[in-house]
């Protein structure tokens, strides 16, 4: 069946674009996945119910119940609603306030600090595949008594072109399995980060000991930074034009069968006669002493596929919304840039991560919905010279021109996540809706990450990731007594 | 002295200067009565809907209410109003001429490297501090003594308000006199046995000590010799300090911690609840340019997360931390005869969701927060 | 200092408990029963008890006890090793480099009892060290003798406080030093910058400190401490590794005793004297101790001393006092149980062995009336062996120092 080149664009959206000969993955659609579980165990968790009731119940932002029971079983929430009953064994819990556990977007924890700082990888470079399930546990569990129970890592986090990063549950006592949320959850790229500026480390002797000496001398020039967009929007249209060829390749392909058959049917309407061509032929060259060569029909040579590219491959999925883009970009010039050269891409998810200097491009992403993703910090003299533009209030100002703003503890260090509630409460102290910002924990980042239908919010169906509080989320005196995370008591105030 | 004269009158005269561009063009009438939803004081307690009367750059009346004199100025504030902070050891406004290493041991004060006008003030006022403690960077046996200045209208409180003296690696050098541990300690001895200057009115306990630590064993060094030669003062920059509290409380010594940054280690905020519990005085650094100065509420934040009384925590940050820089009579509380340096905040301070609205210096308005 | 990382990884790979040297060991009136009690004081019991009084030894018999919550059983028991040269210090903040004599600095002013080196040394079994500044001086400063546990201060943990003075003798000292010639001048160019101007800086110190016996004018600072080490008041201890720089170490010692402005009766320990094997006769005439280096792998060892197998057995059998030494090191290869088991391939037998790491550098340090056997009254500092002791096959599992149980054996690993 030919189809008009006309209707190639709906040919880019997934499922269509099959190929028999090159080993290319299957399509898959945008949402988590777990990796496949190992024979002994299932993904299920076999922990016995657990029903809570609560005096205040925040559903999302905005929506509270009151004195409601939450009831609990097999990593899921199976009901959220009034006198409940416990079924026989379940243990009941009672506590003040229930809320989502806090989703950290920007994070290093759980993931080897080698996977984070790695500057070699490239858009199909996993960051599940640096998912430490036993990395230090004491951090983990402060991370989850600050109520921080699942956060996004990321391979090649500062560097120019990072990996696919993926959700992962903090609590150590978690399988793998219900560990990881999703494999997959975004590509992430750095755009005129100081930290890529020219260099590296040196070994050189001091004082006769060896000394490990930066190189980085000379801060990122002007023509390093364009380097770096055009490598953005280039990864881009490879990745876009990959996908173009694949379905070429399609086309070519099922063109090339039609011939064929078509060639097939004349050739045998002149079966006779063509046989008698060739046996004189042959004839011919044997007495004429020359070698024998068989008629080539243009119709013989099959179309070849587009090598097989998995970095293009990914590229093209995240050109066409298959996966969310997270490129980290800081000053107005680059902003700019970033925003301009994705404006052909009607598809892509673009998050701007950092985005210092995100205030002059404001109206811009308002209006085409990019998300952007702070990270309040406290910098003092010394950071590096990209974060100049930015302050304490970009959250809130971005926030009031109607930016989508989520917070995250900056990708570097492990222990800063443990401290992102606290980073929300200087955010909200510097102009950032309450609201918005406890949005920006929960529901706001799971969206941001394709895993709001698992995560970010106390629904039927969803993952039981819930906080027990005696207070307010977010609140200066409030303290966590109790987390649970994917069905199971993770934190206990004794702990 | 000239120097400050002009300073202050050039902010008092015409349009703030670059490090004030907050700072209204008019000045604030000479008596001004605030109210405000909630007075916090000194020793943590609170006053609902209280009152301040302020005259001449002093607080001359607090409480539930207060005499309304003829022709002041009214100020209603829908939030609390506290004193200023007080953030002990920073190097801001000129990081560098703070820093010598080429003696051992400097005489001078820190004072002289002053620059009122510098941005770090502003960024330090913007943040609710209204008193800092300028040290010499710790790359030397003694760097000279501290100063305590003001972080608007550039007034100094004190040149002299601590003898610094360096008890960590940072002290030696692997090129000049001393390298070692044992010979900075001897030749410190040394200089107290002499009590030439600074070093006499150490010895004799008119000059507090400040002493730059880093490592327990710094700490038991210090400790050791402060008892020998009979020195009161403070211990900075140890973050394990608490472990070892009993020696410090024998050597009638305080800490002064961090600041702390998002992330920090669970040890050393406990280090700080153990000191709490010892009873000792402490208070806390700011180290800016290189900190931000909002890390001072920070790292109370963390602190109050592991458990730190929040009466302690906020006389840490005021009151107990003016006593440590021995400013006490002048600032850190709200009290009559105290310099009227107070902060309008949105909230609880000790909250890090509240924020700096206004803040006042010696009676004058210096800072308005941009309205959201 | 770092060996003691690399320790400290390996023992947490291998889920070694950490011992309790910050003064939480537990303390009873622990009783060891064994199979082998090793004393070093002249006689070993095969099935005795140790019992603890207090901080001291209060008995060793025959017969097995088993009395309750503080005995503990074992294969073996020695007294805690003594290391005479352990290399523990500070790193360059123990070492004053603006002089090239500073006899009067004391290495524990610079000493840490938080670091993470003491709990190496106590999971191979040695209680007491002998501390020195580095020797990037040619008389470094006062040594001292330690515990390698007890509670966190220095002070409480020192059995003698200046018990040597140290120094150096060879090219380590003059290292960084360099001529004026072509470079800023900073207080590195000056003498010495060769082996004999290093002896000439001993030489030199020695022969003022005497003039300023009569004048006091040419006094200098630490001049008491060298007149000490002159009237044999003060053990000197010095670093000589190759054979040229233990001849210069015993003639100097001969001249400080020969020479009538001297007049000295000097108390030689020599340290590090991997050499010592080639001239012994040398030892024999001088009467000083020698301290045996760690047997390095492949028989060269810093200073590209060459150090034979059987150097102990062969001072040994010259009647030189001999001590072994770890540097510091406590890994399962190189600790000091270790070195005693090399030495023994190298011909020493076990008692001999057994007082190199005991009470041979305990009497060469002037403290054999508190450690180095196990004889009631001196400290109860034991090691506890789950066999034959200084055998691959064998592990520490238990250490008491002063009477507390710093390495538990009961605890499961």
């Amino acid at each position: 069946m030919w189809i008009p080149t006309g209707c190639l664009a709906l040919l880019l959206s997934p499922g269509l674009v099959r190929t028999q000969d090159p080993p290319e993955k299957p399509q898959e659609p945008a949402k988590q996945e777990t990796p496949a579980p190992a024979p002994a165990e299932t993904g299920k968790s076999s922990s016995p119910a657990i029903l809570i009731r609560a005096a205040r119940v925040v559903v999302r932002p905005g929506e509270v119940l009151e004195q409601v029971s939450i009831l609990v079983r097999d990593g899921k929430i199976i009901a959220v609603a009034k006198d409940l009953a416990a079924p026989k064994g379940a243990q009941v819990l009672e506590t003040e306030v229930v809320c989502a556990g806090f989703l950290d977007p920007w994070s290093a924890l759980c993931i080897d600090s080698g996977t984070a700082r790695d500057t070699g990888t490239t858009p199909a470079s996993r960051s599940i595949d640096g998912f430490d399930p036993w990395s230090p546990d004491s951090l983990r569990k402060e991370a989850l008594r600050a109520g921080v129970t699942s956060v996004r890592i990321q391979a090649g986090a500062t560097a120019r072109t990072g990996g696919k990063g993926s959700v992962i549950r903090v609590a150590p006592q978690l399988t793998p399995e219900e560990a990881v949320v999703s494999s997959e959850s975004c590509v992430s790229m750095n755009i005129g980060m100081s930290a890529n500026a020219g260099g590296g480390q040196t070994i050189e002797f001091v004082d006769g000991q060896p000394t490990a000496v930066d190189t980085r001398g000379r801060p990122m020039d002007v023509f390093d930074r364009i380097a770096d967009l055009d490598r953005v929007t280039s990864a881009l249209e490879g990745g876009r034009s990959y996908r173009y060829s694949l379905v070429e390749h399609k086309h070519e392909l099922e063109e090339w069968k039609k011939k064929i058959t078509e060639k097939d049917a004349e050739l045998e309407k002149d079966a006779k006669k063509a046989k008698k061509d060739r046996e004189k032929e042959e004839k011919d060259a044997k007495d004429k002493g020359k070698p024998f060569e068989e008629k080539k029909y243009k119709e013989d040579k099959k179309p070849q596929p587009p090598r097989y590219d998995e970095d293009s491959a990914v590229m093209g999925r995240v050109a066409d919304g298959e996966l969310p883009f997270f490129v980290q970009a800081h000053r107005a010039a680059e902003l700019r840039g970033l925003v301009e050269g994705t404006r052909g891409y009607d598809r892509l998810r673009l998050v701007i991560v950092g985005g210092s200097e995100a205030r002059g491009s404001v109206a811009e992403l308002a209006e085409r919905g990019i998300p952007v993703l702070v990270w309040p910090a406290l910098r003092g003299k010394g950071a590096g010279d990209e974060y100049d533009g930015g302050d304490l209030s970009l959250a809130g100002d971005l926030a009031r021109e109607g930016v989508t703003v989520l917070l995250g503890s900056g990708g570097t260090d492990p222990a800063a996540s443990r401290d992102l509630p606290l980073l929300a409460q200087i955010a909200i102290g510097h102009g950032l809706d309450r609201a918005k910002a406890f949005e920006a924990l929960t529901i706001g980042a799971a969206r941001l990450l394709d895993v709001s239908d698992r995560l970010g919010s106390v629904e039927r169906g969803k993952d039981a990731d819930l906080l027990l509080l005696d207070g307010d989320p977010l609140g200066a005196e409030t303290r966590v007594q109790r987390v649970i995370s994917a069905g199971r008591i993770v934190l206990n105030p004794e702990d | 002295m000239l120097f400050e004269f002009l300073c202050t009158s050039a902010l008092l005269a015409g349009p703030a200067g670059p490090g004030l561009s907050n700072a209204p063009s008019k000045s604030e009438p000479r008596t001004v009565v605030l109210r405000a939803d909630r007075l916090l004081l000194g020793d943590g307690t609170t006053i609902e809907q209280g009152a301040l009367l302020v005259e001449d750059g002093r607080i001359r009346a607090y409480g539930k209410d207060v005499d309304v004199p003829e022709g002041a100025g009214l100020v209603t504030h829908t939030g609390w109003i506290s004193a200023g902070l007080v953030a002990l050891h920073a190097y801001a406004g000129a990081p560098e001429e703070m820093r010598d290493s080429t003696r051992p041991v400097l005489d001078g004060s820190i004072a002289w490297a002053f620059d009122p006008a510098h941005p770090d003030f502003a960024d330090a006022l913007a943040a609710g501090i209204t008193t800092l403690v300028l040290t010499p960077q710790p790359s030397a046996l003694s760097g000279g003594s501290s100063a305590v200045v003001k972080t608007a209208r550039g007034r100094v409180l004190s040149r002299e308000a601590q003898l610094s003296l360096g008890f960590s690696a940072a002290a030696l050098s692997i090129n000049r006199y001393p390298t070692s541990f044992a010979s900075a300690v001897a030749e410190l001895d040394q200089r107290f046995v002499r009590g030439d200057g600074a070093f006499g009115r150490a010895k004799s306990g008119d000059l507090p000590v400040l002493i730059e630590a880093d490592s327990r064993e710094d700490v038991l060094r210090a400790t050791a010799f402060a008892k020998k030669h009979k020195l009161r003062g403070a211990i900075y920059g140890a973050n394990w300090i608490g472990e070892l509290a009993e020696q410090v409380g024998e050597a009638r010594l305080a800490a002064i911690f961090g600041p702390f940054d998002v992330g920090e280690e669970r040890r050393t905020v406990q280090s700080v609840l153990k000191v709490a519990k010892a009873g000792l005085p402490f208070g806390f650094g700011l180290d800016s340019p290189w900190k931000n100065p909002e890390s001072l509420r920070l790292s109370v934040a963390l602190c109050l997360r592991e458990g730190l009384d929040r009466k302690q925590a906020w006389r840490a940050l005021s009151s107990q931390a003016a006593e440590l820089a021995g400013v006490s009579e002048h600032v850190g509380r709200i009290d009559k005869g105290v310099d009227a340096d107070l902060v309008l905040w949105s909230g609880d301070p000790l909250d890090l969701k509240s924020r700096v609205e206004a803040v006042f210096v010696d009676g004058q308005r210096v800072y308005e927060a941009k309205k959201p | 200092m770092n060996l003691s990382f690399l320790a400290l990884l390996l023992a947490a790979a291998q889920n070694v408990q950490q011992p309790k040297t910050q003064g939480d060991a537990p303390r009873k009136n622990w009783v060891i029963s064994a199979e082998r009690i090793y004393t070093a004081a002249g006689r070993s019991l095969e099935h005795g008890t140790v019992a603890v009084q207090g901080s001291k030894i209060g008995m060793v018999s025959s017969g097995s006890e088993d009395s309750g919550p503080e005995s503990l059983a074992c294969y073996a028991v020695t007294p805690g090793l003594v290391d005479a040269s352990a290399r523990i210090s500070s790193g360059a903040a123990s070492v004053e480099q603006s002089r090239e004599e500073t006899p009067e600095l004391r290495v524990t002013d610079t000493l840490s009892p938080f670091d993470n080196a003491w709990d190496g040394q106590v999971a191979s079994g040695v209680t007491s060290v002998l501390a020195n500044a580095p020797d990037e001086n040619v008389i470094g400063g006062l040594g001292a003798v330690l515990k390698t546990a007890g509670p966190p201060s220095i002070a409480a943990r020192t059995v003698k406080a200046d018990a040597v003075l140290r120094g150096a003798i060879g090219s380590q000292p003059s290292r960084r030093n360099h001529a004026a010639f072509g470079r800023p001048t900073d207080f590195y160019s000056r003498r010495p910058t060769t082996r004999m101007g290093v002896e000439w800086e001993w030489r030199r110190s020695f022969y003022e400190a005497a003039a300023s016996r009569k004048e006091p004018a040419r006094s200098f600072k630490g001049c008491a401490q060298v007149l000490a080490a002159l009237e044999g008041k003060l053990t000197l201890n010095i670093q000589a590794w190759t054979t040229q720089d233990i001849r210069t170490a015993v003639f100097l010692k001969e001249e400080l005793e020969q020479e009538p402005q001297l007049g000295g009766k000097p108390r030689l320990v020599i340290d590090a004297a991997a050499e010592a094997w080639k001239e012994p006769q040398l030892l024999v005439r001088s009467h000083a101790a020698v301290v045996l280096p760690p047997f390095p792998e492949d028989g060269r060892t810093e200073e590209s001393a060459f150090m034979a197998w059987n150097s102990a057995a062969m001072l040994v059998e010259l009647g030189v006092p001999i001590a072994l030494s770890a540097h510091g090191n406590s890994s399962p290869a190189g600790n000091l149980g270790m070195q005693a088991g090399y030495a023994m391939q190298g011909g020493l037998d076990f008692d001999q062995a057994l007082a190199a790491v005991t009470i041979n550098p305990a009497r060469m340090l002037g403290a054999e009336d508190r450690i180095g056997s196990i004889e009631v009254g001196k400290d109860a500092d034991l090691v506890l062996w789950n066999g034959e002791p200084f055998q691959a096959t064998s592990r520490v599992i238990g250490v008491i120092v002063d009477g507390a149980l710093v390495l538990d054996p009961r605890t499961k690993d």
